[in-house]
């Protein structure tokens, strides 16, 4: 039979349809609209930066998830709070002494200048009705952003999640959730 | 059909988004939704917000000292 007697003109167009409704059933369901950010900077204009563009996109109707890790978690830290139970190791202690004691405490990545940048900005931006981070974190609370915890740099840096602000949507995860869900996501950012 | 107005002054991004979000949350379908902000990044944000959420949005005036967006809820 040739290729465009009607019949078979027929027979190819069903099976196209068939094939595009398969395609479009499987991006309905398996592409999220979802923002995935690992946040691995603490520095705080680098977390301002995460945060304002989580909560634009939850704003914008988008599922967000925030990983943090290594220096990224310590704006997770809840200053007020002390880990309880297993008693930590010298290193952990040390990294608890070292890194800054939640978002407060966070240094700029430039201008740093002994911590006179951090405050200046700061300055600026509660002057000029910029969001603090503290306040762009209660936003993301209230977006049902949700926030994860590095497994294996609470490990490494001996804390424990009660030392962790008071946020409804945190949890611990490691990296294989994070994949898990960036690849079920849209967009991905490093930061 | 109900109109709602949210009064963003003074606020910057990306608060100005974040507030007609959430006041669209409580609307219905077809309510008009009027957004006062004095922020220059709100006009390119409000209409990157209705083409990435689906609302429809009516206008954007350049008022004294500030913008009025208009939307209406379609989604």
């Amino acid at each position: 039979m040739s290729a465009d007697s009607p019949a078979e003109l027929g027979r190819q167009l069903a099976e196209l349809r068939e094939r595009l409704s398969q395609v479009e059933s499987k991006v309905g369901k398996g592409q999220v609209e979802r923002l995935s950010l690992v946040v691995f900077s603490g520095s705080l204009d680098r977390q301002i930066a995460a945060f304002t563009i989580a909560t634009a996109a939850a704003a914008s109707g988008m599922e967000v998830d925030m990983f943090f890790t290594f220096w990224g978690f310590s704006a997770l830290r809840d200053p007020g709070k002390r880990g309880q139970g297993t008693p930590k190791t010298l290193l952990a202690r040390m990294f608890g002494w070292m890194l800054p004691r939640g978002s407060i405490q966070l240094p700029l990545s430039q201008f740093h200048m002994g911590g006179l940048g951090p405050r200046l900005i700061r300055k600026i931006m509660s002057d000029s009705k910029f969001a603090s981070l503290e306040e762009l974190m209660q936003v993301a609370a209230e977006l049902e952003v949700n926030l994860y915890a590095c497994d294996m740099s609470m490990n490494v840096m001996g804390f424990s999640m009660e030392e962790l602000v008071s946020y409804p949507k945190l949890s611990r995860c490691g990296a294989a959730t994070f994949i898990e869900r960036a690849a079920a996501g849209k967009v991905t950012m490093f930061i | 059909m109900s109109v709602r107005t949210v009064d963003a002054r003074g606020k910057f991004c990306p608060l100005p988004i974040v507030s007609l979000a959430k006041e669209a949350r409580q609307a219905s379908k077809g309510d008009e939704l009027i957004v006062l902000s004095d922020d220059n990044a709100f006009p390119p944000d409000v209409t990157s917000w209705c083409q990435k959420t689906g609302n429809k949005l009516i206008s954007v005036e350049q008022l004294d000292g500030h913008f009025r967006a208009t939307i209406r809820k379609e989604v």
